[in-house]
């Protein structure tokens, strides 16, 4: 990376030992193209996460008077509750405890299925992408529709087709295949809706992970497969042995921004199911948003467990680090 | 032999390819079909075409629905959004790329380590924010409540926008820079007249990926947007679920207006938002 430095022409003529104020004003005047960015972040970053912190650790329902900056805390509707919070969520408080595991154990199934059907579905498509040839671009374009227009005006469609008398439900009868139908809905029934939310989210994510297989690919050294066919390799073979293994960095990439996307996002299940029915569907960034925005809100649990969350997904981050170390080491 | 291989392979890859691409798009074409249906034949039919084609339930859906006026809301928010993004972060990008200050690692981490914090955790402290800060609620005026929503926004976009910028800066040659310094031009000089017109790729990128970003954006407006007359094209379309009777085809109708313009967006940026797509493979 190119440091080209400011001021290095003036600094060596001006010797080494003592320099004027002046200069060093000047020579660390490349901090005013940063500022107006440090000034935001200060601003909206670092002040609403240290306001998160401290507030993990006080109970308060958003009435009454809690500040940081200057410390204000004014009971009743505020109090000290040190690390009550998180005991409560994690396993002192029943109720609590059992919604957060609940949420916690459907963002670990949504992680696994997910992160799988996106990675087993994406793969064979790039690869599909990667010899179509001509066609390449107009595929590719379509295949990519999806991600540009998340958002809302597409989980309405896909509330539609799940409807009891929508598409799916259909489809089906006229497949003759009507036992399978879900007669509330597949948003409405509690053994359908978390599939149901799944596969929309895998249908939202295949795009971009095909884009970056098909980047991947692309930079695969076609002497290889040839080499490979004169040694009388099979395509099973040649998927295993040199596809599979040289886009292995890829589908980390893949798995860690799956992993992440799942952990963090929520908007889908608070526009498609609001987490229901009957909890079916709740996920740890919904019941954040819930404390803190909901019916009862309890803004210090909002931010004690939404620090729960941060360990989550910094643990994936790091994880995400190390291979990425291992993997330029090798 | 080989040819022939080769032949079948590629009709394989197209068939594939075909499946695919209409399962991809299916929501959308029942989203058009849709959207040109009454009411009743909406929830009776699954053939994607219409008996009849009836474009007055577009047409209606815009006029009678007001979605001009959203629209409107929803361009000036996107368009504020990229512009500040696009200011703050080419200039810090090239600050941390191409001069020296004190403490450049250190605040560069410190952006980096905002990717960590996951949108919800600061929600609620935002809103307090805005609130000590008289951004939000009954008193604040359109352009403080604008500028209440775009920033956090803004500063969400931060860390991945430095990083693209500075990586583009870094990597131009810098002799640009030195000869530019030779001539006496400084550094705000050298940025604005040389760098930053060098940089309309990496600007497009950014653009695109943020304009689609913000523009399906629901949850955040949501909370910050209480006048209904300032709501974004996502917030109008949820409103239509406090219709008594749900009618499918106008919120068709209306997701279809809500997303066109974003794929028109994309249609013209495409090759922009697949270079910021990889690049951000590297953020991990």
């Amino acid at each position: 990376m190119g440091h080209a430095q400011a001021g290095a022409v003036s600094r060596s003529s001006l010797g080494k030992k003592r320099k004027p104020l002046v200069q060093h004003i000047r020579d660390n005047a490349g901090i005013l193209f940063v500022l107006p960015a440090v000034i935001t972040f200060l601003v909206f970053g670092l002040y609403t996460v240290i306001y998160s912190v401290v507030l993990s650790f006080f109970r308060w329902n958003g009435f009454g008077k809690f500040s940081i900056l200057p410390f204000a805390c004014d009971p009743p509707a505020c109090q000290f509750a040190g690390l009550d919070n998180f005991a409560y969520f994690l396993y002192k408080e029943p109720t609590m405890s059992g919604f957060f595991w609940q949420a916690l154990q459907h963002n670990l199934i949504m992680a696994v299925v997910v992160t799988t059907g996106t990675v087993l579905i994406a793969l064979p498509i790039a690869i599909a992408l990667n010899r179509a040839g001509r066609g390449q671009t107009t595929y590719r374009l379509l295949i990519m529709l999806p991600m540009v227009t998340a958002g809302i005006a597409v989980y309405y469609v896909w509330s539609f087709i799940y409807e009891p008398d929508g598409l799916l439900n259909s489809v089906l009868k006229t497949l003759g295949l009507g036992f399978m139908q879900a007669k509330q809905g597949w948003l409405g029934q509690v053994d359908t809706a978390l599939p149901a939310l799944m596969v929309v989210m895998i249908w939202g994510a295949v795009p971009s992970a095909t884009i970056l297989y098909l980047a991947g690919l692309q930079t695969i050294d076609k002497d290889l497969y040839e080499a490979s066919i004169i040694d009388g390799a099979t395509p099973w073979q040649q998927l295993w042995q040199i596809t599979w293994p040289l886009l292995l960095p890829v589908t980390v990439v893949i798995i860690i921004t799956s992993i992440n996307g799942v952990l963090q996002g929520y908007e889908m299940v608070y526009l498609m199911t609001y987490g229901g029915p009957a909890g079916h569907t709740e996920v740890v960034g919904l019941q954040i948003f819930k404390y803190g925005f909901g019916d009862q809100r309890q803004l210090g649990m909002a931010s004690a467990t939404s620090w729960a969350l941060f360990v989550l997904v910094f643990a994936v981050a790091v994880v995400n680090l190390r291979l990425f170390r291992s993997r330029t080491e090798a | 032999m080989i040819k022939t291989k080769g032949a079948i392979s590629k009709a394989l890859s197209y068939i594939v390819l075909t499946l695919y691409a209409l399962l991809s798009l299916y929501p959308f074409l029942w989203m058009i079909s849709s959207a040109l249906k009454s009411n009743k034949e909406v929830l009776s039919s699954t053939s994607l075409i219409p008996q009849e084609i009836r474009f007055d339930i577009i047409l209606n859906t815009w006029n009678q629905l007001n979605f001009f006026k959203y629209f409107v809301n929803s361009v000036i928010i996107a368009a504020l959004v990229v512009v500040g993004i696009i200011l703050i972060y080419s200039m810090a990008g090239f600050g941390f790329a191409r001069t020296k200050f004190i403490g450049s690692k250190v605040l560069f981490m410190a952006f980096l380590g905002l990717l960590f914090v996951p949108g919800v955790t600061v929600l609620v402290p935002l809103v307090q924010l805005l609130k000590a800060l008289g951004l939000i609620g009954r008193d604040a005026t359109l352009p403080q409540t604008y500028f209440g929503l775009i920033m956090p926004i803004i500063n969400g976009a931060g860390p991945f926008s430095i990083f693209l910028f500075r990586n583009y800066f870094a990597s131009l040659p810098s002799e640009l820079h030195d000869a530019a310094r030779v001539d006496g031009a400084t550094n705000w000089g050298v940025f604005f007249r040389i760098f930053l017109p060098l940089a309309t790729p990496i600007i497009a990128t950014v653009g695109i990926l943020n304009i689609i970003g913000t523009w399906s954006a629901y949850i955040w407006p949501s909370i910050v947007l209480n006048n209904p007359d300032w709501y974004t094209l996502p917030l109008k379309l949820k409103d239509l679920d406090l219709q008594i009777v749900i009618q499918w085809n106008v919120r068709m109708a209306a997701s279809l207006i809500t997303i066109t313009p974003v794929i028109i967006a994309f249609l013209v940026l495409q090759r922009y938002y697949i270079r910021g797509l990889t690049a951000g493979a590297v953020r991990g």
